[in-house]
């Protein structure tokens, strides 16, 4: 493995909210609340969690398209928060975004052509014949028909939007690509092509991710290491093999249960989680996790939790956040066993 | 520039609406031939063959009466030469115009007093205004200078509602505090007063008024344009621009204004529309273009004042309501074609 590429502190997104007659801030909506992880270079790392729970405003911090209130991204060693303007634009040359709606994410009036060579313009790389040749070459890459140049966005199909996606983040030749739930846009079939071409994409061009999504049984084949969200803190970090086979975290835990199995004669013990997410605006004392937590105890109420390696582990390879975790017995999954792991 | 299909599709919608289709070809028709209205209405001949030469005196300098051996110095009177060369018989001929009169020049007539009917024995066709000038011609000359001023003064306010605008939209804050402010003082500043007062200490001219207009009229555009790049902004591919180190001019205007064409599309005919309106009441109440500028609104004061002479007001009354429709069927039309079933309902 090559060094850490990522590296982000404690960082902080607080959006404020105004209101009363003054219009003063009245309080903040917690999107995310301290989140440390390291990213290696060539890994790639999942990030989960429901609707809501930040991961998306992180992913989007990470490249400073939000301003972040407080905490460090650091990138290959820089600071990305604290550079200038221009130092800032060569630096986006080698963080890139893939986004989630693959219709939204894609100008309707720019042909796929013009938006394939916008990242060229902008960085006033090769003369204009070299720039059409890159576009070429970046459809024919992603497996689209460089004949398609001429054409508009919304003449593609979604799967083919979310290519052409897929080539504009990777038309500059970044290092890190955030992929903000590339295919939870897409249906099935299409889903494992995609992913199939970011995998091929990574191995070719010695890619690091960082995949978001709410979908674990799609984390599972393309994540080396997983961190799982909620309301705005990671409460578990692992690989994936560790994570799927003995989830420390109660959340966790209830999230890989819930993974549809395709065989019906497979019986999944079903474990549900009580109540609704909490705001991130007025989140619970303690673990934000406990009113839903089946083994909440009092004292989980009160103490605030932080990222500890889990019990059993040494090194920083498998990191919790419950404060219970050495006492609680989660039930095991036995059906995961049975399918193939990565 | 290859037209996307969705353009394709909204020019196919806006055809399908015969009635602003139509409108805009009978309006895109008028414009035409007011441009050439040097062509159709002139006291200046089209062509003068006087022995031997030909002689285009539309476009050029002044012909004096010498050059055809008149014995006089000031212009020729096109009209007079050629009842002389017919007189002569000598093959020297004079094209005239269909309407032989300038909008400037007064037609008097021994013992009568204008404003004359309309005859056609004598090319009047609409007859003529009280000092004596050609009603036809200052309608045609008139409808010229205003639809000139409507689209001068739509892209003065398009040029400054998009600056500030997107501006506004764009970067928020205290720039957009600031100018929302300044658009609420301003706006409740009474219009007509203020350009009484202008034109009763400087009588503007043709540019002046189109400042003076734009002063107050660059406020609704802007409005529109903040609204639409507030929009625009929070849209993904923004967000992608910006993620691929996008500089925020670029992205202003190669992103959000494009997509505010269609805003601006639909918004254009009925800004060419209160435009006419616009300088027809200035000229009615005497404080717009100065005399003897030919000018509807002046017309329709003449008119009105002298009732008996129904001509007058008849005349502008017709050309405007029809300009005034095309250019509104148009609209319509427009904006149906970008938003099917959302406003108006057609047959």
């Amino acid at each position: 493995m090559h060094g850490v590429l990522l590296e982000v502190e404690n960082l902080r997104m607080h959006f404020p909210i105004y209101g009363g007659i003054l219009r003063r801030r009245i309080g903040s909506v917690r999107a995310v609340d301290g989140v440390s992880l390291a990213v290696s270079g060539g890994e790639t790392l999942g990030l989960v969690g429901e609707s809501g729970c930040g991961k998306t405003t992180l992913g989007r911090c990470l490249l400073k398209l939000y301003t972040p209130t407080s905490g460090t991204v650091r990138f290959d060693g820089q600071d990305v928060l604290k550079l200038g303007k221009g130092a800032l634009r060569r630096l986006r040359r080698q963080m890139q975004m893939i986004f989630q709606d693959p219709f939204e994410s894609l100008d309707a009036r720019f042909t796929v052509g013009d938006i394939l060579q916008e990242p060229f313009d902008i960085h006033a790389i090769g003369t204009a014949d070299e720039r059409r040749q890159r576009v070429a070459n970046l459809l024919a890459r992603v497996g689209l028909d460089p004949a398609g140049m001429t054409r508009f966005p919304h003449e593609f199909s979604g799967g083919q939007r979310q290519r052409i996606g897929i080539a504009r983040a990777i038309a500059l030749a970044p290092r890190l690509i955030i992929c903000d739930e590339p295919v939870s846009a897409l249906d099935v079939s299409i889903q494992a092509q995609i992913i199939n071409l970011l995998l091929d994409l990574q191995k070719e061009m010695g890619l690091t991710y960082v995949f978001i999504a709410h979908d674990l049984s799609v984390v599972k084949h393309v994540a080396d290491r997983i961190a799982v969200m909620y309301l705005g803190k990671i409460v578990e970090m692992a690989d994936a093999e560790s994570l799927y086979r003995s989830p420390c975290h109660p959340y966790t835990h209830a999230l890989i249960a819930a993974i549809p199995v395709p065989d019906p004669a497979q019986r999944r013990k079903r474990v549900l989680l009580s109540g609704d997410v909490a705001s991130p605006i007025h989140p619970p004392d303690g673990c934000t996790f406990h009113p839903r937590c089946p083994f909440a105890a009092a004292r989980c109420r009160i103490e605030r939790p932080e990222l500890r390696p889990a019990p059993g582990t040494r090194d920083g390879h498998h990191l919790q956040a419950c404060l219970r975790a050495a006492e609680i017995r989660l039930p095991a999954l036995h059906w995961l066993k049975r399918q193939n792991g990565r | 520039m290859r037209l996307s299909p969705l353009t394709i599709k909204k020019i196919r919608r806006f055809k399908s609406i015969k009635r602003g289709y139509w409108s805009l070809i009978i309006f895109a028709l008028m414009v035409t031939l007011s441009l050439g209205a040097e062509l159709l209405v002139n006291r200046r001949a089209l062509i003068v063959h006087y022995q031997g030469r030909y002689y285009f005196p539309v476009y050029g300098r002044m012909l004096p009466g010498k050059t055809f051996g008149l014995d006089y110095n000031y212009e020729t009177n096109y009209r007079k030469l050629a009842k002389v060369f017919a007189s002569r018989h000598a093959g020297d001929w004079v094209l005239m115009p269909v309407v032989p009169y300038g909008p400037y020049e007064n037609d008097l007539k021994p013992n009568r007093y204008p404003p004359f009917a309309p005859s056609f024995a004598d090319r009047h066709f609409l007859g003529t205004d009280t000092i004596g000038r050609d009603v036809l011609a200052r309608l045609v000359y008139g409808f010229r200078i205003a639809v000139f001023f409507s689209l001068a003064l739509l892209a003065a306010n398009f040029l400054i509602g998009v600056s500030i605008g997107s501006a506004m939209g764009f970067w928020g804050g205290k720039f957009d505090l600031f100018f929302q402010r300044i658009i609420e003082i301003w706006s409740n500043v009474p219009f007509l007063y203020v350009i009484i007062i202008i034109s009763s200490i400087v009588v503007p001219n043709f540019f002046m008024l189109v400042v003076i207009m734009a002063l107050f009229g660059w406020i609704s555009i802007t409005w529109t344009i903040r609204t639409m790049a507030y929009k625009e902004k929070a849209r993904e591919y923004v967000l992608a621009a910006r993620a691929m180190g996008a500089s925020d001019l670029r992205i202003i205007f190669r992103h959000i204004i494009p997509n505010t064409v269609a805003i601006i599309v639909t918004f254009a005919p009925f800004a060419v529309s209160s435009g006419i309106i616009s300088l027809t009441s200035l000229d009615y109440l005497g404080f717009g273009l100065p005399p003897p500028t030919p000018s509807w609104g002046e017309l329709l004061q003449q008119g009105w004042a002298n009732l008996d002479a129904w001509w007058i007001v008849a005349s502008v009354i017709v050309a405007m309501v029809i300009t005034l429709l095309t250019v509104t069927f148009i609209g319509e039309a427009v904006r149906e074609a970008y938003d099917p079933r959302m406003h108006t309902t057609y047959e």
